[in-house]
Parts: C-alpha cells; sequence; structure tokens
C-alpha cells in the first residue's frame, strides 16, 4: 500500500539549528592531486585547491556526518537522500594545506508531493567556510528527503 | 567571445567505478549504491554504481577550467537532475550568456549519452586578481 500524507508524521521543526564544524578542515595536498586525477585533470602548481572542495569542505568540516546530517530530519542514510541543488559563492579560490573552519544552520524544510517520489521534504542549508574570521565561499544545499509511511 | 559562444566540452569517456570509490573516500560517504551494483538494483536505481554528485559537478568545473583558465569561478547554480552510471561517457558543456569588463556569465551542463541531461547550471568567472 503507498503511503499518504496522512500516515507520514509532519516534517521535524529543524530550522535554525546550527551545524558550525568542531574543529578545521584542510584540504590535504595530496588527497587534492588525487581528486583532480580522478576527475581527469591535473592539480593546479600554486597551492590552489580544485574548487568542488568548496562542497566537500563544508560537508565534511560541519557538525554533523551526513548519516548524522539526515538524522536531523528523521531520515535514515540508507533510505537514500537526494541532493537536488547546491549554490555557491567564491570570494577567494580555496588553497591546499589551509584551515577552513565551517559555519551554518538549517534554513528551511518543506512538505512536498512529488510524482515521483511521492511524499517528501525538501531542506535547504547554508554553510561558510571560513579562513579565521575571513568568508572565502558560502554554500546553500537543498536536499529531498523521500518519506514513506510507518509500518 | 560572446553571448551565445559555445564552450569547448570537457569529455569523460566513461565514468569510473575506481574513481567512485576514491570518491567515497574523499566525501567520507560509504553509500553502497556508489560502490556495488547489487545495492543500486536494491534500490530499484538501475544496475550500475552511481556516481557521486560531487564528481559530477566537478567535471563542470574542470569545464569553466578549461574553458576560462585565466579566472575564477565567482558564483554557481547547480540542479542535480538525473544519475550518472558507472560507464557512462558524459559531456560537460555549455554557452556564453554575458560578457563583462571583468567576467563572464554561462550557462553549462552535464549530459550522458543516451541518458540525457544530469546536471544544469549557472556559473559566472571573473579575472583573476591574484599575483
Amino acid at each position: 500500500m503507498n503511503a499518504t500524507q496522512d500516515d507520514i508524521p509532519p516534517p521535524p521543526e529543524v530550522r535554525g539549528i546550527v551545524l558550525d564544524g568542531a574543529e578545521p578542515y584542510v584540504i590535504k595536498a595530496d588527497e587534492n592531486a588525487a581528486l583532480c586525477r580522478s576527475t581527469g585533470i591535473e592539480p593546479a602548481g600554486d597551492g590552489t585547491a580544485h574548487p568542488i572542495y568548496h562542497f566537500i569542505a563544508t560537508q565534511l568540516g560541519m557538525k554533523h556526518s551526513v548519516a548524522e546530517f539526515c538524522a536531523l530530519f528523521d531520515f535514515d542514510v540508507a533510505d537514500g537522500p537526494m541532493i537536488v541543488g547546491s549554490i555557491v559563492t567564491f570570494h577567494t579560490p580555496l588553497r591546499v594545506e589551509t584551515p577552513y573552519w565551517v559555519r551554518g544552520e538549517i534554513l528551511s524544510i518543506t512538505r512536498k508531493q512529488s510524482r515521483k517520489l511521492g511524499t517528501m521534504d525538501v531542506a535547504d542549508y547554508r554553510l561558510a567556510l571560513l579562513d579565521g574570521e575571513t568568508s572565502v565561499a558560502e554554500v546553500t544545499n537543498s536536499w529531498i528527503f523521500p518519506r514513506k509511511a510507518r509500518t | 567571445m560572446t553571448p551565445g559562444t559555445l564552450l569547448t566540452p570537457f569529455v569523460v569517456e566513461a565514468v569510473s567505478p575506481g574513481a567512485m570509490r576514491e570518491w567515497s573516500v574523499f566525501l567520507a560517504d560509504p553509500n553502497p549504491i556508489h560502490l556495488d551494483a547489487e545495492a543500486v538494483r536494491a534500490a530499484g536505481l538501475g544496475d550500475r554504481p552511481i556516481n557521486q554528485g560531487p564528481a559530477n559537478l566537478a567535471y563542470l568545473i574542470n569545464l569553466l577550467s578549461l574553458n576560462f583558465p585565466e579566472m575564477d569561478i565567482v558564483t554557481l547554480e547547480t540542479r542535480f537532475n538525473g544519475n550518472v552510471f558507472a560507464g557512462d561517457r558524459c559531456v560537460a558543456g555549455g554557452h556564453v550568456i554575458e560578457v563583462g569588463e571583468t567576467g563572464v556569465r554561462c550557462e553549462i551542463w552535464l549530459d550522458v549519452d543516451g541518458g540525457g541531461r544530469a546536471v544544469s547550471a549557472n556559473a559566472s568567472v571573473r579575472k583573476r586578481a591574484r599575483p
């Protein structure tokens, strides 16, 4: 039997939950080189990191692992969360071997109906990457959590 | 370069399962749909490992680096529309929307051969200021 909206608890109250990291994230030069090569390019020789580290550094440098983050939304990571959107603004290029701090919060959660996924919650959260007190990049990600009825 | 100019594509001839294993480490994400075809089948998502979304986004960033080697990315607004599977050939492409004194705005995308548009994005780049 398919889940209906009535079978599914309302989205959890997560707006405003702080996601600040407890320790800085450092882009290791050797890992950056391996990542670059895994995508088909050579690493830059000037100390800058692949810009995709805006995503990795914020995700790994925030307070929670992916599984813990999903749990904030009463969602089991094994049930397949999906990232659907991401917006990043860079103020300066990212650099290897530089400690970056992550600050952020959950912005919203919205219950929606999808023909493909049924009932789902769309969550937006914002993370900033800081070098000391200076923001080097700001990221807003949107994830979907497909919901199942309670059994 | 003027509005409408097509970017030189960045091509991934075959998405590598080995690279997916590396990205599981980079992302600290052990989700088996990126590692194990059986997990993908069990989830009803296909029959090959699914490339990590940020890896797909990295291909778009490579496209920008290829076409604008003297510029830095300022903004990137991305929509993830579909999956890229192990073995897929995918092509990152795009065109110029606007050219300013210090930067360029583009519409870019990642298309999978036979699989449609997996990622679409708007990007802006500006002339590098650092020495």
